[in-house]
Formats: structure tokens, C-alpha cells, sequence
């Protein structure tokens, strides 16, 4: 399963408009109808539920600014105690390289995003726009090889990487996102399928080659749904685990959500790992996924796919 | 899906034909990134894998010929194979419709006219944004034997067990952890909820129903669609879980006792663990098989209950 980055949840301003002139009516009918109705019961409900799903959050904060004495002795509590803000400068410094594996996380993530949004949007406009024989047949097996679990590749592309002596390099993490995601592909042919194909005819009229087209025309075109395949992209090579334990053997090579891992294993015997500085380096892990989840929802919502698509990958 | 039809227009004036030869081109042009990945990163590699599977390989020495006996081996002689197998049934069986009702019992709540809808809202969907490795870090503190929920166990007197090491409770902590992240499945359902006309809860209304046959006669069948969805995916993740289990469970439990052992982690210790590239080639088709045995299932059962509208929203 990868970063399964579903539709963003349905906010009052970006309901569908239509909806929204009967607004003042709405409350009123709202209120007659009991499947809308809020009883004391609901927000009973509601605060239990938000309360168990963030107490693991504020566990983690809590952990985060402990004292090294309160790792040892293994006394944490939920609620902060103390507040060792220099835990989350220490974990850069000469204890852990964690300054390191987030670099390599960048880097990583960096060049996938790059690689899918290059390919995928070349590839997604030629099977939306350009007439060639053969090109539904080809179109099916893109869509078919979306079903065929990563499991079946993985030991032969280890093979492959580890013949050419990519092994403990980061280029089988990237290398492949050059070459285009059949779910990207199919969502970039479905965003071209909707625009007006006048415009690819003007600029042909104008002189412009496919490429040209492709390039001064269609790719700025096609910005909100490049950006969500960026979101989705980062998204799974941020929180990949698997790919990195695979391919990466040095510990400076490590992206932050093996390093992170790598920390608590490695720990010698008798000795707690640094749990404090492994809980500073799940918050820098799940941060960056937050802060680009609320810059992100608004071209999740322009790319229109929350009919059933969305949360494919 | 609207497919653009693609079939050339014999109308056209005469010397288009030149046009069309270097539109054709340029398709193959644009696409050979997804060809050159599909042949070199799928196509390849699969072949390649089933090649494997039916050899005695350590991947270092020339692979020696065995026929089906890897297959007969997992099938009729290991005893690991099986236990994991029924370890991913137990995890998915629970897992998966555990986290669609709670998300649709959340998502129901989240319907109501709530004050505040956005903090719950927020508050729901952020554990989904941690990734994975990350939560499971954070569910290795929780359940630790002296954590926060033995803590809040032993307000009722209850001597919780150590989660992660302690066979029986292994799973159902694995399950656990994969609840907190019901917050995905209520996202699309919320955003299914809110297509739903009010016109039909209002003419409900008048016909005298309470909430919960609101809820039964309009909202659930309502969302069948979605929540059939949301099943396939789910199924799909939970039988190709992998973090969680290699993150949360020691080794040793994974392997030994075979508690917390499931198909793909088995398949990962084979290949990257025992160098048994062959045997970890066939466990890798057999759990495609499997994926696909129930994902037809689902199909085949979805015809009696998935109610799709005449009219495609």
C-alpha cells in the first residue's frame, strides 16, 4: 500500500457551487431533518473519538521534549512535563544524522516528483490528443498494469539494479519514476480528455510542433492536476519504507523514514533507544506530509477526481 | 469514461496522410517513457520472476531448475507459508470492514450540523497524514507494555498485555494501529454523503422516519458505490500490508512464533533475508493469486448489494 492520498475532505467553501444559493434556507431545513440533527450525543461522540485519535499525536510530543533521564527510566507521560525544546536542534547535530536523512529524503522525493511529472504529463496528452494506430490496445495494458502488485517485480528489479550496480545508490528509488505511473498517465488523459481541443488546433495553425504544443501550451495548462500527481508522488516516496530498506545499506544514505527506524534498531543491547529523538524525527516526518496536504487540497479539488478515483495509487 | 475515438477520417484532403504518419510518430514519441518503464521495470521483470519462481536460486550462483516444486513446497510443506497466510486473512478479514464501518459511523456524525465540523474533521483525517513508518514508531510507545493504553487499561483494573510480543495480542495491536487511520475511509464517504439529495431525507421526513431509517433507506444505499470502493482498496492494502509488521514485530516473533507473520514480510525475509530468490518469486504469485481470488469474490458478491444510480454523479 502506498501513500493511499485520498480526496481532500469536503470543506463548506469548496462545496459545489449550485448548492450554495439555497444556503440561508438550508439551515432551517437542515434542522428539520433528524438525520442532520446534532444531539448532545453527537458531540459526545465526536470529542471521545478526537480525543483517542489524537492522544498518540500529543504521546509523540510529549516523548519528543523528554529529558534523556525519562528515556532511561521509560517514565513518559501524555501530557508534557518537561520541555526539552533542544531535542529538536540535538537531533542535527553530532548524536544522529538526521540532518543527513532528511537531505536524502529531499533529494529522493525531489527528483521522483520531478520524474513523474515530466513523464506522466508527456505521456497522459499523447494518449488524450494524438491519433496513432494501436493506441487504444496500448491504453488498455497501461490500465491493466495497474493491477499487478509491486511484490511480483521487486525481487527481479533487485537483480537488475544490483547487475548494473545501483545497490546503496539512490537511482532505483528515482530512476523509475522517469518513466511515467499508469494511475498518473490515466489522470492527466483524463484532465486533457476535458479541455477544448481548439486550442491545441490554433497553435498548430500558428506553426507550433507537437512538442511545442505540448510545451508552451498544454503543460502550463495542465498545473493543477501535475501538482496533485507531485502530492501524490511525494507523498509515497516521503513515508516509503520498503524500497529504501531494499535498495540503501549506509546509514548516511538513509531517507528519514528508514533513518528513523534504523535509530531504534540499531541501539546497542541493553540500552533503550533515544526515544525522544526517534519521536522529533516522526514529527519532522509527518510534517512536511501536513503542510503540503493544506497547500495541496485546493488543486486536489480543481483536478476534480473525488468521484471514486481519487486514492488509486 | 469517455474514450476518444481514434479512428482516422478518411474525409480529410489528400497529403494529410503525411500529417497523420508524423501525428502517429510523435505518439510514440511522447509514450516511450511509459514503454521503455513498462518493458524494462513490469513486462521484464515479470517474466523474469516467473522464470525464478520455478528455479533453486541464492541469486549469487546460475539458478538450478526445480519445475513446480516451490509451489508444491509452500502448498504441501511449510508450515510458515500457511500461518502467514491465515495471519493476513485474520488481519484483513477485521482490518478492513472494522475501519469502513467506523468510517462511515464517523462520517455520518461528521454530517450532522456540527458546530466546530472543521476541528473534528481535521482532527479525524491527521493521523492518515503521518506516514506509516512514522505511526508505527508512534504505536511501538503506545503499546508498549507500560504505555498509554495498559495506563488507561489499568484505570479499570485491567493488567493489559504486552502488546508486540505477546503472540495472541499481536494481531489485534496490528489492527489497532490500522483503525487510527480510519480517517481516509471517512473522507470519500463524507464527500458521498454530501451528494446525497436532501429532497429524498425530507420526503422521509414527511413520511414520518426517524434518523436512524434516514440513515438505513437513504444514506446507506446511497453509498454502496463508495463504500464497494473502499472495500477492493482496502483488501488489496491489507493483503500487501508490510511497515506496520516489520516496524512493530520483532523478528522474532515474526519468524519464530509466527504470530504477527503476513505474506508479504514473509516474502521480504525470503528473498532479502535467506536469499531464497526463487522461493520468494513463487510466494510473490501466489499472493496474486490470492489478491485476485478475493478481489473477484468482491465483484462477484458487489452485484447484489452495490445499487448505482441511473444518473452519474
Amino acid at each position: 500500500m502506498a501513500g493511499l492520498l485520498t480526496a481532500a475532505p469536503p470543506d463548506a467553501d469548496t462545496a459545489p457551487a449550485p448548492k450554495r444559493k439555497r444556503k440561508l434556507t438550508d439551515r432551517q431545513e437542515k434542522s428539520a431533518v433528524r438525520a442532520f440533527r446534532a444531539t448532545p450525543v453527537t458531540y459526545g461522540t465526536l470529542l471521545i473519538v478526537a480525543a483517542i485519535l489524537s492522544t498518540p499525536l500529543v504521546f509523540v510530543g510529549s516523548i519528543a521534549l523528554s529529558s534523556d533521564a525519562t528515556v532511561n527510566a521509560n517514565t513518559f507521560t501524555i501530557i508534557p512535563r518537561e520541555f526539552h525544546w533542544e531535542n529538536f536542534t540535538r537531533v542535527f547535530g553530532t548524536e544522529l544524522p538526521m540532518g543527513t536523512f532528511l537531505l536524502n529524503s529531499v533529494l529522493i522525493s525531489l527528483f521522483s516528483v520531478v520524474g513523474q511529472v515530466l513523464s506522466s504529463g508527456l505521456v497522459g496528452y499523447a494518449f488524450a490528443r494524438l491519433r496513432a494506430p494501436g493506441k487504444n490496445a496500448i491504453f488498455l495494458v497501461v490500465i491493466a498494469t495497474m493491477m499487478i502488485p509491486t511484490q511480483i517485480t521487486m525481487i527481479p528489479q533487485f537483480i537488475l539494479f544490483r547487475d548494473l550496480g545501483w545497490v546503496n545508490t539512490y537511482l532505483p528509488l528515482i530512476v523509475p519514476n522517469f518513466f511515467s505511473n499508469a494511475f498518473n498517465v490515466f489522470l492527466v488523459r483524463q484532465f486533457v480528455s476535458r479541455l477544448p481541443s481548439q486550442l491545441d488546433e490554433a497553435a498548430m495553425m500558428d506553426g507550433l510542433g507537437f512538442f511545442g504544443i505540448y510545451r508552451r501550451i498544454m503543460f502550463p495548462m495542465l498545473r493543477p492536476v501535475l501538482i496533485a500527481i507531485g502530492i501524490f508522488t511525494l507523498t509515497h516516496t516521503w513515508g516509503d519504507f520498503m524500497g529504501p530498506l531494499i535498495y540503501l545499506n549506509d546509514e548516511s544514505k538513509m531517507p528519514l523514514a528508514l533513518g528513523v527506524q534504523y535509530i531504534t534498531s540499531t541501539s546497542a543491547a541493553m540500552q533503550a533507544p533515544p526515544w525522544n529523538l526517534v519521536m522529533v524525527g516522526s514529527i519532522l516526518l509527518a510534517v512536511p506530509m501536513i503542510v503540503v496536504y493544506y497547500i495541496g487540497q485546493k488543486y486536489l479539488y480543481e483536478m476534480d477526481i473525488s468521484g471514486g478515483s481519487a486514492g488509486v495509487k | 469514461m469517455a474514450t476518444p475515438t481514434t479512428t482516422p477520417t478518411p474525409l480529410k484532403k489528400p497529403g494529410s496522410s503525411k500529417r497523420r504518419r508524423r501525428e502517429a510518430l510523435a505518439f510514440y514519441l511522447f509514450i516511450s517513457p511509459w514503454i521503455i518503464g513498462f518493458l524494462v521495470f513490469l513486462l521484464g521483470p515479470m517474466i523474469a520472476s516467473v522464470y525464478y519462481s520455478l528455479t533453486d536460486w541464492d541469486s549469487f550462483t546460475p539458478p538450478k531448475w526445480v519445475g513446480l516444486d516451490n509451489y508444491t513446497k509452500l502448498l504441501t510443506d511449510d508450515p510458515a507459508f500457511w500461518k502467514a497466510l491465515w495471519n493476513t486473512f485474520y488481519y484483513a478479514a477485521i482490518s478492513v470492514p472494522l475501519g469502513l464501518i467506523l468510517g462511515l459511523w464517523l462520517a455520518n456524525l461528521l454530517n450532522k450540523q456540527v458546530r466546530a465540523r472543521k476541528l473534528f474533521r481535521t482532527l479525524i483525517y491527521l493521523p492518515t497524514l503521518v506516514p506509516l513508518v512514522a505511526t508505527a514508531m508512534i504505536f511501538k510507545m503506545v503499546l508498549a507494555p507500560s504505555g498509554p493504553v495498559n495506563d488507561f487499561l489499568g484505570v479499570f483494573g485491567i493488567d493489559g498485555p504486552s502488546w508486540l510480543i505477546d503472540g495472541p495480542w499481536v494481531k489485534p495491536a496490528l489492527i489497532l494501529m490500522s483503525v487510527w487511520g480510519a480517517g481516509s475511509a471517512t473522507v470519500l464517504l463524507l464527500a458521498a454523503m454530501k451528494g446525497i439529495p436532501r429532497e429524498l431525507y425530507e420526503a422521509a421526513e414527511v413520511d414520518g422516519a426517524g434518523a436512524t431509517r434516514q440513515f438505513w433507506s437513504i444514506t446507506l444505499p446511497h453509498l454502496t458505490p463508495i463504500i464497494f470502493f473502499n472495500l477492493i482498496m482496502g483488501l488489496i492494502g491489507a493483503f500487501q500490508v508490510f511497515s506496520q509488521v516489520y516496524i512493530l514485530t520483532p523478528k522474532s516473533n515474526r519468524g519464530a512464533y509466527d504470530a504477527a507473520q503476513t505474506m508479504v514480510p514473509l516474502l521480504f525475509d525470503q528473498a532479502f533475508g535467506f536469499y531464497h530468490m526463487g522461493y520468494a518469486s513463487a510466494i510473490s504469485w501466489l499472493l496474486f493469486a490470492v489478491i485476485l481470488v478475493f478481489t473477484a469474490l468482491a465483484f462477484r458478491t458487489a452485484r447484489r448489494w452495490v445499487f448505482y444510480e441511473t444518473e452519474v454523479k
